[in-house]
């Protein structure tokens, strides 16, 4: 029985350990915490674009001499479960893309009353963050349609490949992009079912539908091969998120129909930009993560220091999305080397 | 052996169960604290009354689901639908409340009956038509995320800020020690886990149905001999797992207020499963404790946990660490009954 006795004692003993080693620590620890603030950056989940942006919020936590920690969180449970964390960590600004804000308004709401909270990438305008760092997806995805349209001047069928239908910045710029292909009044409240044909009035432009992956690349690359299976004749597949693009790319190439058929990115994979130069891919949107990454921890770090000049009467700061075709990729290119320190 | 001899004999058998059990609750016990130890040196945050509140709340959350799969596993079989229940159930509930307008009551009913049929079908599939459990949940894992997607047509599902009375079940704070504001208060949601694991221990461990359900886990023919109903054992053993799972899964999307059909609930199958095998549960069936099941659930909320407020920096490896802390845990806990029962043989053989 001794030996028994022996295995509840051991835990009971570290438990002992544990309340005595915590309780010292607890006045002094947060003092030298304190001098250098803590800023969270968030994303909604993983992929290159977010790595950018990582890049941009590490390059401001060196400039300014704040600890960063950037969370790439799974899913929406597990971002509200990362935020509850930081807050318990104390943390002195968070700077987070809400992947449902309408409904995260509880959490967020919590977290902005705890610390400094801003949105970017994708807004919360019902809570109370305090202001937004990001670009209208709207009219992102409107850039994004017009492209099809150039890229496809005598009209076609399209196809459209996203990660993800049901969060807000993948909403508007998947209707920007459909209202943009068909050339409809721009009206960012319109919410097209994923599986509809939808026909441009003048009957030439033809949007198959929306595929989504759930993030799942395998899954993106299916989706773009059973396209081609099932619609042998379509002229033009669009990319909404930074790896729909080259999936589609290689499907395509797979197919053996490289440049016939029309490939319209969002984002700045390598292999879309390369695309570009070499004729494949007709052009694509691009936001700017890196900025998106900066200006989040910068200002925050103002904030922490009670500069609230650094907020604009909009609340928003917009770090507007770009047209990048065959005139500018290579200034371009060369550009995003330099930032993500490739070069 | 005659009869009497064969009663006194039980009794010895018994205690040496109860130990092996028990020794198994105390290895998970012991995890969890050493885990708790480090993080609470490491972080003078762990032990705030808020964190651990946070922490009591998520566990009870994953009991709920773990206390599911416990059942099903202890007769032997494994539910690898929990997370697409969970999905389910998280969307339809809102979707039935918000965009359909159906009242709390029928809602609520609805999203639990569903569950139950759901555990029904399985129970069913495994027992009558003999197919096997790992087949038939794992279907059901694609089905049940795919209706999930195709009911709500990938949109989330939320209850944006309506329904506070009855997402209380799942956010509220129960003040059991004052109403101070530094007080701990007891998650509503604890206190559902409590009463789950009281009702499931009492049922697996003093009652004769829990009995059946060890016996027939441990030897399903010997079981069906001795006159045990092994199917209606095996039956309710589904329906009560995946009522569970569309129980918790009502809790999870109470409290994130929204579920997204793509990734609601993506792999809490196998949170589950593991909280019941860290507790102490056989994948050969026929042993396992709910109270072990319970820590073995609070052990991975605790890590991710750890992990948050510990090393931030390394949140992309937090899966590599959990998986290597449980695999750390299920070895050395091996290796400790092991060395145990070779010296039990060894004090055996010295006696006369």
């Amino acid at each position: 029985m001794a030996r028994w006795t022996s295995i509840l004692v051991f835990p009971l003993l570290l438990a002992l350990v544990a309340g005595c080693g915590s309780q010292p620590q607890a006045g002094d620890a947060s003092q030298p915490a304190d001098v250098v603030p803590k800023l969270a950056f968030i994303s909604n989940g993983v992929a290159d674009f977010w790595t950018i942006a990582e890049q941009g919020a590490t390059k401001a936590g060196k400039d300014l001499g704040v600890d960063v920690t950037v969370v790439m969180p799974n899913g929406m449970t597990d971002q509200t479960r990362k935020v509850e964390d930081l807050l318990t960590r104390g943390i002195d600004g968070i700077a987070i893309s809400p992947i449902d804000s309408e409904n995260q308004i509880d959490i967020l709401n919590k977290a902005a009353s705890e610390t400094i909270l801003i949105t970017h990438d994708s807004d919360a305008p019902n809570s109370n963050r305090v202001m937004y760092i990001g670009m209208d997806n709207y009219l992102a995805g409107l850039m994004c349609g017009e492209l099809v349209r150039k890229g496809l001047p005598d009209g076609g069928k399209v196809m459209i490949l996203i990660g993800r239908a049901d969060q807000d910045n993948a909403k508007g710029r998947r209707q920007g992009c459909i209202d943009g292909i068909l050339g409809r009044d721009p009206d960012s409240s319109r919410n097209d079912p994923l599986g509809e044909v939808l026909t441009s009035e003048d009957g030439k432009y033809i949007v198959l539908g929306t595929l989504t992956d759930q993030f799942d690349r395998a899954k993106g690359k299916a989706n773009a091969e059973d396209t081609l299976t099932r619609h042998p004749d379509i002229a033009a597949m669009v990319g909404l998120f930074t790896y729909n693009p080259p999936l589609a790319m290689e499907a395509i190439d797979r197919a053996g129909k490289l440049g016939k058929i029309k490939v319209i990115a969002f984002d700045e994979a390598d292999a879309v930009l390369q695309g570009i130069k070499d004729g494949t891919v007709v052009g694509t949107v691009v936001q700017d993560p890196y900025e998106y990454g900066y200006q989040s921890i910068r200002v925050l770090n103002e904030l922490v220091k009670e500069n609230t000049a650094v907020v604009p009467p909009s609340k928003f700061i917009d770090i507007p999305a770009r047209v990048i075709d065959q005139s500018n990729v290579d200034a371009f290119w060369e550009d995003l080397k330099e930032k993500t320190g490739r070069k | 052996m005659t009869s009497t001899q064969s009663t006194t004999d039980s009794l010895p058998r018994r205690i040496a169960t109860r130990l092996r059990t028990g020794g198994k609750i105390y290895g998970i016990l012991g995890l969890l604290v050493m885990i708790c130890a480090y993080t609470a040196i490491a972080s003078d945050r762990f032990l705030l009354v808020g964190n651990v509140e946070n922490l009591v709340h998520r566990t009870a959350l994953f009991g709920i689901l773990s206390i599911g799969a416990a059942l099903v596993i202890i007769t032997g079989g494994i539910d690898l639908s929990i997370g697409s229940v969970v999905c389910l159930v998280g969307v339809l509930l809102p979707y039935l409340l918000v965009e359909h307008q159906w009242s709390v009551p029928v809602a609520v009913t609805t999203v639990l009956a569903l569950s139950l049929g759901v555990g029904l079908v399985h129970g069913l599939l495994v027992t009558k038509l003999r197919l096997q459990p790992f087949v038939v949940t794992l279907c059901g894992l694609l089905f049940y995320r795919g209706l999930a997607r195709g009911i709500t047509n990938d949109q989330s599902q939320g209850f944006g800020l309506e329904f506070k009375g009855l997402r209380s079940i799942a956010t509220g704070r129960l003040p059991i020690f004052g109403e101070a504001e530094g007080a701990f208060h007891l998650p509503a949601t604890t206190l559902v886990l409590i009463i789950f694991a009281i009702v499931a221990a009492v049922f697996l461990n003093k009652t004769i149905y829990g009995r059946y359900l060890l016996a027939l886990g441990n030897n399903p023919e010997a079981a069906k001999y001795s006159g045990i109903n092994t199917d209606r054992m095996v039956l309710l053993a589904y329906a009560v797992c995946s009522t569970l799972a569309g129980f918790g899964g009502m809790l999870f999307v109470l409290d994130i207020n929204a579920a997204q059909p793509s990734d609601f609930g993506n792999f809490y199958e196998l949170y589950a499963i593991a909280a019941a095998v860290l507790g102490g549960c056989s994948l050969r069936g026929g042993e396992g404790s709910i109270l072990g099941v319970v820590i073995g659930a609070a052990v991975m909320v605790v890590l991710s946990n750890t992990i948050n407020l510990v090393h931030p920096k390394y949140q992309n490896i937090e899966f590599a660490i959990i998986g290597a802390v449980i695999l750390a845990g299920a070895i050395v806990d091996e290796l400790v009954r092991r060395w145990l029962a070779v010296r039990r043989a060894a004090r055996q053989s010295e006696k006369p």
